[in-house]
């Protein structure tokens, strides 16, 4: 062995046992914020879903596997009728993916959306969290009234409002329309 | 026991991060909109300045100097993402407003910069009290930035929700004509343009009386 493969060995060495120091401690930590962080995330999501559902009542969730939008869904209810669905939807923004939760009726129109997760600009594209920000969406989905997926279609005041966080609005409305026809394409089956 | 103290205040003016250094000066702007996520992440930053400063003297004799940039980057890595989880289980609303610029925390230079500079080569205790000084002063000046620029930019006052109260304090007049471009990115530029000089200007007044006495 010669001594530049000695050192390489050396320092390969020093170099595992730092990794290996670094990720005990991280799974150390991991196994006891695990529990809690999903205790928010179930709590904010149960939290969110009650508005939404417009004063129907809320079926189970049932997960939605190879779509390219639509995470989840669960079914609102109006006695025995379904009356409209809630949709988990993932997209993405400035600062990567999202999750947003947005309720319609059978006929595709938007009740309400709520974001739930994002990593967006603080003060910018993180203003999509607000409740203002999403009432620009309600009662749209429509063939009259179509989801708004751009500055145009919105009035000035909407406009200004999202002003410096271009990409949110477009992720956000995009992945609201996208909804809108899977609602229409589901067609009121559970 | 004057080098201690002089190790613990350089961070805030003599070698202040941002105003004199210019490291870290990215996050720096994009933090600033709001001086609730200013604060929040000049604790973090203090957070993993500090115990990375702690663990990289300590380790300075065991790790060559041909691989302390992988070595610290780990280091740094894994206290960033230990503060994330601490924070997303115990501090959401923080975590969440924090968004992407916690994780950027690892490639902020403040922190490389004082583990290769300052720790690598000095003690525990001198290296610690340099993490707490440089992650106090960039708290400072992170703070001060936010305010300007949320009083001119939004005409509010973000602090942390106590209670009932949601933490916003509204600025007559500004809250309903603020200067907008104020939290853009041309408008931190702008104020950066303006506080640089300010900073040294001030630096000045305090360092002139000293030298002129020598």
């Amino acid at each position: 062995m010669n001594k530049d493969m000695a050192k390489n060995l050396r320092y390969g060495a020093i170099l595992l046992v730092i990794c290996a120091v670094c990720s005990l401690a991280l799974s150390v930590v991991n196994k006891i914020t695990l529990p809690v962080i999903q205790g928010h995330n179930a709590a904010t999501k149960t939290q969110a879903l009650a508005p939404l559902a417009g004063g129907m009542s809320i079926g189970d969730e049932t997960l939605v596997s190879g779509d390219e939008m639509v995470a989840s869904y669960y079914v609102l209810s109006q006695g025995n009728d379904v009356g409209g669905y809630i949709l988990t939807l993932k997209g993405s923004g400035y600062g990567g993916e999202f999750t947003l939760l947005a309720s319609y009726l059978t006929s595709g129109e938007v009740i309400s959306a709520k974001m739930l997760s994002d990593s967006e600009t603080p003060g910018l594209g993180k203003k999509s969290e607000e409740d203002w920000y999403m009432d620009k969406f309600k009662g749209t989905g429509t063939a009259d009234k179509p989801v708004p997926t751009s500055k145009s279609m919105l009035s000035k005041a909407d406009s200004d409002a999202i002003s410096g966080a271009s990409v949110t609005f477009g992720g956000v409305s995009k992945c609201i329309a996208y909804g809108s026809t899977y609602v229409i394409q589901k067609g009121g089956a559970k | 026991m004057s080098g201690h103290v002089k190790e613990f205040t350089k961070g805030f003016f003599r070698e202040n991060p941002t105003f004199i250094v210019l490291l870290g000066l990215c996050p720096t702007l994009g933090t600033t909109t709001m001086v609730a996520n200013g604060i929040g992440m000049g604790l973090g930053v203090i957070f993993v300045l500090f115990f990375s400063n702690i663990i990289i003297s300590l380790c300075r004799k065991c790790i060559p100097a041909s691989i302390h940039i992988p070595a610290y980057i780990v280091i740094i890595a894994t206290l960033v993402t230990l503060l994330q989880m601490l924070l997303e289980a115990y501090v959401p609303s923080l975590y969440a407003s924090l968004g992407v610029y916690l994780p950027l925390i690892v490639v902020n230079c403040i922190i490389l910069g004082r583990a290769e500079a300052f720790a690598s080569s000095h003690g525990v205790l001198d290296s610690a009290l340099d993490g707490l000084g440089m992650g106090m002063g960039l708290t400072m000046n992170l703070t001060v930035i936010a305010l300007i620029r949320e009083v001119l930019g939004a005409g509010t006052i973000t602090l942390f929700p106590i209670g009932g109260w949601d933490g916003v304090i509204n600025v007559p007049i500004l809250h309903t004509t603020p200067c907008r471009v104020m939290t853009l990115a041309a408008g931190a530029l702008l104020l950066m343009g303006y506080l640089l000089p300010a900073f040294k200007a001030l630096i000045g007044l305090i360092t002139a009386p000293k030298e002129a006495t020598r």
